[in-house]
């Protein structure tokens, strides 16, 4: 089922880890959910359930991911929080498949999000014909959570103007959407379970502020990226894999690679190499997600055009083409790395860094 | 926790002497492990003393401080508190470099150690320290290692061994948890009060020996461990031998050590040093959280320690054990939401009672019985953190952590043992009759030189700021580390005794024990590490102020620091404040003429190295100047022997090839300034630049500038300089006169006003004005103000690199 779809959804994907999980999970749950707290822990930091092994799915802080469950269990929505591509999204639609068995109820934050989007709409035909009825309203994925009783996950909110992000003030204090025009039928109460979850792109901050009252509604966790190389090498292995099966590439992972690319957003981001020499920041987003995207454009170029092995040109140029999108400045500050630590690593270390350094020609 | 722990195989890990580790209430031994500052340490400690009956506690605690355990438990000492070790190592039994040494043995309410004295004491059985002296420990400790490792303070009670066990940190792997606080706070601190006193004993004994088997014995036998291990088993077996009932609270780390040399048998007894009370002693000293809580830092101890006291309060106040972190976790947070609110961060009921229901939740997704520190730290994060986690928007952890350090301070109620630092500080306090026993700040203006009482208090205040007491403020008087205000002949100090002050005191017990020699060794010390002349000549006046003549060895090596000092701007610098102690030391009453010596060491490295620095760089240059002229000053008074040489040294700059146009400028002012007839020279010289290209041109200025420096009056004596003045800047395109205005600006701004109207007098004959016209002007029309204006407009443009419009 999972290879019929580009990305299936994470209650999918997982099935059977969420089945295995279930069957076993002897936890108290809170009303409506499909896991115990403990249970959907052990689905996403990894563990053992009834004999199957599951993985482990967000890296980094295991202590924020607890916070993340508590809080949902409670009354107070969640806001992640963090730079782009530190998984954010990754963990809410994680959240939202272990509790409550959906990760796709969402609703997509733009600068184009009006409040009917949030709340609710109606299908214009109906309306006409049967006039303001249940059967003519068009419920938004909020409605749909607080009638379900399961979790309603607003992404980018804070691409969303202040005012359209108001209007989850009401739901979120008194659990209650109104809909007047149903009259007596129109008030609809959240059943238990119910919850946001919010993501927001630090990068968007000041773009749509988010008002205090609707800040004290949600509890924030700041989503950071990862901090160790290795892991970081690890999942860029690991998700270049899944990426890799799923597009039928047959291409072996080479870890050297991995590691390189790795080491090379870590040192970017950070802006300090590991020997200690200070490196220009680029304003590009130097994510992990960022590295898995340019590792997999990079094999998938040399299954279909090249050998199947890791061409470390392609690499170059794909990396160019991720960092170097917004500011000019961005190629000096690729180029002057290359120059200081990729030319250092190669001397130090050889191997697939002396073959990255000899690349640097391509970046123009 | 039988799990994790595995407490049913302690026997098979420990050996054969882990049958010394079982918890006997009848035996004749119970081997008490602890963690240092542990509320449930201290807990299960008062249970088996409770259970056990000893009829002597023996306690890991250097020897040499047992007539000190009655300060400990008096009833008007208040926690925290600390014992304070010193030993000077004289002998060189240590190392070659007969150092000093000094350690802290703190004690708060949740230290086992003292529940164990406190217990005693109350129950009316005898109390001892067991452990080598601390000069031994010292003596059996190699270089680097323990007590000998080179942390700015060192604290006897270490627990780093416990926080890099490779057992705790496998098993935070395996469970998720963040740091050894919070794997020792959910496994020892809060699950350990459920356990009875022996499974508490056995479940320390487990972590300790797996922890033990770690490490190597190399290692142990390197930072003195087994040395230690050893003679506090002799004093175990002594005791043991005369028939006593043993109960010996040592870290659980020595437990294993102690039993395996109890087992083996045949201890013998440890040769100890003899040591005179001059080079090895102990004080009582205040302590306080805040240095109780950096012991977190570098020797592992317990981070927060008013928390963890507030926790053995309760317990000892007989509050459930069941209930005693989430009670006082929620009063932290309480707490935590007041002062977050005072300082206008915003924080309300509701986020109070979110981040309680998340700390209860995580307790309990977490498997740990009662909310601890790791819990409230996690709720305030979720529920009190409003969008991104910054340094600022986490400011609630930080008062929360605050809070839970503590600012509380120590006091020692028997006054038997002060140490003797602070008794002088407080017998020269009773001379001068100051008053140090207020809390309340005291000003004092003192004049200095009438009479003798306010130079000596001076000096002692000076004394007392040099040792980094904080007792004394300088709010007014002369500063002559910078040469200013030298004219005041008043202080004005505000004063204050603060515990921080017994503590500085005590800390330099190493240093001599009356304040002046105190003062005296460590200006040795900095004399010593100093390689450059201008900090030697920084301590030297600082001696100067605090009334300390340099000893013999401080002169010679002050005399070898101005010798082999080869940068030119350090010994310019050092002339310069030895010139000034030189000046001042009649005033001040200081008779040490020795200033002089090395004022002529210096005026004569100077003079050598001076023609090397005519051609300084730009950035230096006006640094190069002012040393000239404070040479030429010096050779004009007391250095009037050099002033030949000088005069040598700067005709060599003279006629040097390659020159910086400021030094050259100042060294024709000098020759100018000494032989008048060479006036001729300067005017050539700057003609020399007038009749260059534009860029030699713009030297001139430079030129003038250095020397206006060196010999202002110059331009005054005739208008040939000022016409030359003028005719350098008049005959500048605008950009070029842009470039050189800053520095003509400063030339200038080395004449006194008086100068200045003179000079703009003459500069208004040249160009047939009158000075009054350049003061007032007639009546401008509005038209060609607006002109004015926009042309002022363009050239800000033209500054500003705009383009002109």
């Amino acid at each position: 089922m999972e290879q019929n779809y580009i990305k299936p959804p994470v209650e999918v994907r997982y099935a059977d880890q969420l089945a295995a999980l279930e069957a076993s999970d002897t936890g108290k749950k809170p009303e409506n959910w499909r896991l115990s707290p403990k249970a959907v822990r052990t689905f996403i930091l990894g563990g053992e359930a009834g004999g199957v092994k599951i993985p482990r799915k967000f890296y980094g802080n295991d202590a924020l991911v607890e916070r993340c469950i508590i809080t949902l269990a409670g009354s107070r929505g969640l806001m992640l929080v963090g730079e782009p591509g530190t998984a954010k999204t990754m963990l809410s639609e994680l959240l939202s498949a272990a509790c409550c068995g959906v990760s796709t109820n969402t609703v997509q934050g733009t600068a184009g999000t009006t409040e009917d989007m949030i709340k609710y709409s109606w299908n214009y035909a109906l309306l006409l014909s049967k006039g303001p009825c249940r059967e003519a309203l068009v419920p938004s994925p909020l409605l749909v959570g607080m009638e379900n009783g399961i979790f309603a996950r607003f992404e980018e909110i804070t691409r969303t103007p202040a005012e359209i992000q108001d209007s989850l003030i009401s739901v979120m204090s008194d659990q209650i959407l109104n809909i007047p025009e149903l009259g007596d039928e129109g008030l609809v109460l959240a059943k238990p379970g119910f919850n946001i979850i919010g993501t927001a792109n630090t990068r968007d901050k000041g773009v749509n502020e988010m008002s205090g009252a609707l800040k004290r509604r949600f509890n924030f966790e700041t989503v950071m990226p990862i901090a160790d190389v290795r892991l970081e090498k690890e999942i860029i292995i690991r998700e270049a894999e899944d990426m890799a099966k799923a597009g039928h590439i047959d291409c072996p992972i080479d870890t050297d690679v991995a590691e390189l690319l790795a080491v090379t957003y870590h040192e970017l981001r950070e802006g300090r190499t590991a020997e200690g020499t200070v490196v220009e920041k680029p304003a590009a987003v130097m994510s992990t997600a960022e590295a898995v995207s340019v590792y997999y454009q990079t094999i998938s170029h040399s299954w279909y055009f090249g050998d199947g092995k890791t061409d470390m040109g392609l690499l170059t140029e794909n990396l160019l083409g991720a960092v170097c999108k917004e500011n000019k400045d961005d190629l000096e500050k690729l180029k002057a790395y290359f120059r200081t630590a990729v030319t250092a690593k190669a001397k130090k270390v050889g191997g697939a860094w002396k073959a990255y350094s000899e690349t640097a020609g391509l970046l123009r | 926790m039988e799990g994790i722990f595995g407490n049913g195989r302690l026997a098979e890990i420990a050996g054969a002497a882990g049958e010394l580790l079982r918890y006997d209430p009848d035996g004749k031994l119970l081997l008490f492990p602890v963690r240092h500052h542990s509320p449930v340490c201290a807990f299960q400690l008062r249970r088996a003393i409770e259970e056990f009956s000893p009829t002597v506690i023996l306690i890991e605690g250097p020897e040499n401080a047992n007539d000190l355990i009655p300060v400990l438990t008096d009833e008007l000492t208040r926690l925290p508190a600390a014992i304070y070790y010193f030993y000077k190592d004289k002998k060189k039994l240590v190392s070659p470099d007969a150092e000093d040494y000094k350690c802290y043995y703190p004690f708060l309410e949740s230290s086992p150690e003292y529940n164990a004295l406190a217990e005693g004491k109350a129950r009316g059985i005898p109390a001892r320290f067991i452990d080598l002296p601390y000069c031994e420990i010292l003596i059996n400790t190699v270089s680097s290692k323990g007590l000998r490792t080179d942390a700015e303070k060192h604290s006897y009670t270490d627990d780093t061994r416990l926080a890099r066990s490779q057992f705790y940190k496998r098993l935070c792997e395996k469970t998720g948890i963040r740091s050894f606080d919070e794997f020792w706070e959910k496994y020892f601190e809060i699950e350990g009060l459920k356990l009875s006193a022996e499974d508490f004993c056995k479940m320390m004994h487990t972590y300790c020996v797996l922890t033990r088997n770690d490490e190597s014995k190399t290692e142990l036998e390197a930072d003195g461990t087994l040395a230690r291990e050893r003679h506090m088993a002799y004093r175990i077996q002594e005791a043991l031998d005369s028939g006593e009932k043993v109960l010996a609270v040592t870290g659980g780390l020595h437990s294993l050590g102690l039993a395996q040399v109890l087992k083996a048998g045949k201890i013998k007894p440890f040769k100890l040093h003899k040591m005179t009370a001059d080079i090895q002693g102990a004080f009582p000293t205040a302590y306080s959280y805040q240095a109780a809580d950096a012991l977190h830092g570098y020797a592992s101890g317990m981070n927060c320690p008013a928390f963890y006291d507030g926790i053995t309060a309760r317990l000892k106040n007989g509050d459930d054990e069941a209930e005693v972190y989430n009670n006082a976790t929620l009063e932290l947070l309480i707490a935590t939401a007041k002062e977050s609110s005072k300082r206008d961060i915003p924080v309300s009921i509701a986020d109070v009672t979110s981040a309680k229901s998340v700390m209860t939740g995580l307790a309990a997704l977490r498997n740990v019985s009662q909310c601890g520190l790791a819990e409230l730290s996690d709720g305030i994060t979720s529920a009190f953190i409003k969008g991104e986690k910054t340094m600022s928007s986490a400011m609630p952890l930080t008062i929360m952590r605050t809070l839970a350090t503590g600012d509380g301070v120590g006091h020692i109620g028997d006054k038997s043992h002060v140490p003797p630092l602070v008794a002088d500080f407080e017998k020269i306090c009773e001379q001068y009759k100051l008053k140090y026993t207020s809390v309340i700040p005291q000003d004092i203006d003192l004049p200095l030189f009438t009479g003798e009482k306010g130079i000596a208090v001076s000096r002692f205040f000076h004394r007392l700021n040099y040792l980094h007491t904080g007792f004394a403020k300088l709010v007014k008087g002369p500063d002559l580390h910078h040469g200013r205000d030298r004219s005041r002949v008043h202080e004005q100090w505000n004063y204050r005794r603060t515990p921080q002050v017994d503590a500085s005191l005590i800390d330099h017990t190493t240093d001599g024990f009356t304040i002046e020699e105190a003062c005296a060794n460590v200006a040795a010390r900095s004399f010593a590490e100093s390689g450059r002349c201008d900090d030697a000549a920084q301590t030297a006046i600082s001696c100067f102020e605090m009334g300390i003549p340099l000893t013999e060895s401080q002169t010679a090596e002050l005399d070898s620091i101005v010798a082999n000092d080869g940068d030119f701007f350090s010994i310019g610098e050092g002339l310069r404040c030895f010139g000034r102690l030189y000046d001042l030391r009649k005033l001040y009453n200081f008779e040490d003429e020795s200033s002089l010596a090395y004022m002529n060491s210096c005026m004569g490295k100077l003079i050598s190295a001076l023609p090397m620095m005519t051609n300084s760089p730009d950035d230096v240059a006006d640094d190069v100047v002012d040393i000239m002229r404070l040479m030429f000053s010096l050779t004009g008074g007391v250095l009037a022997d050099w002033r030949d040489t000088l005069e040598d040294a700067l005709l060599t700059m003279s006629v040097t090839d390659e020159k910086h146009p400021a030094v050259y400028g100042a060294v024709m002012g000098l020759l100018y300034a000494i032989e008048a007839d060479r006036r001729g020279d300067a005017e050539n010289a700057m003609r020399g630049y007038l009749s260059g290209s534009a860029e030699v041109r713009k030297k001139g200025a430079d030129y003038l500038r250095g020397l206006f420096r060196t010999a202002g009056d110059i331009v005054l004596a005739d208008d040939s300089f000022l016409k030359m003045t003028d005719e350098l800047m008049t005959g500048f395109e605008t950009a070029d006169f842009m470039e050189i205005l800053p520095s003509m600006r400063l030339a200038f701004s080395y004449f006194t006003p008086s100068e200045i109207h003179d000079i703009a007098r003459a500069a208004a004959d040249i160009h047939g004005g009158k000075a009054d016209d350049l003061l007032s002007g007639d009546v401008i029309d509005e038209g060609l103000y607006g002109f004015g204006k926009m042309l002022d407009s363009l050239i800000t443009a033209q500054l500003s690199g705009g383009e002109q419009k």
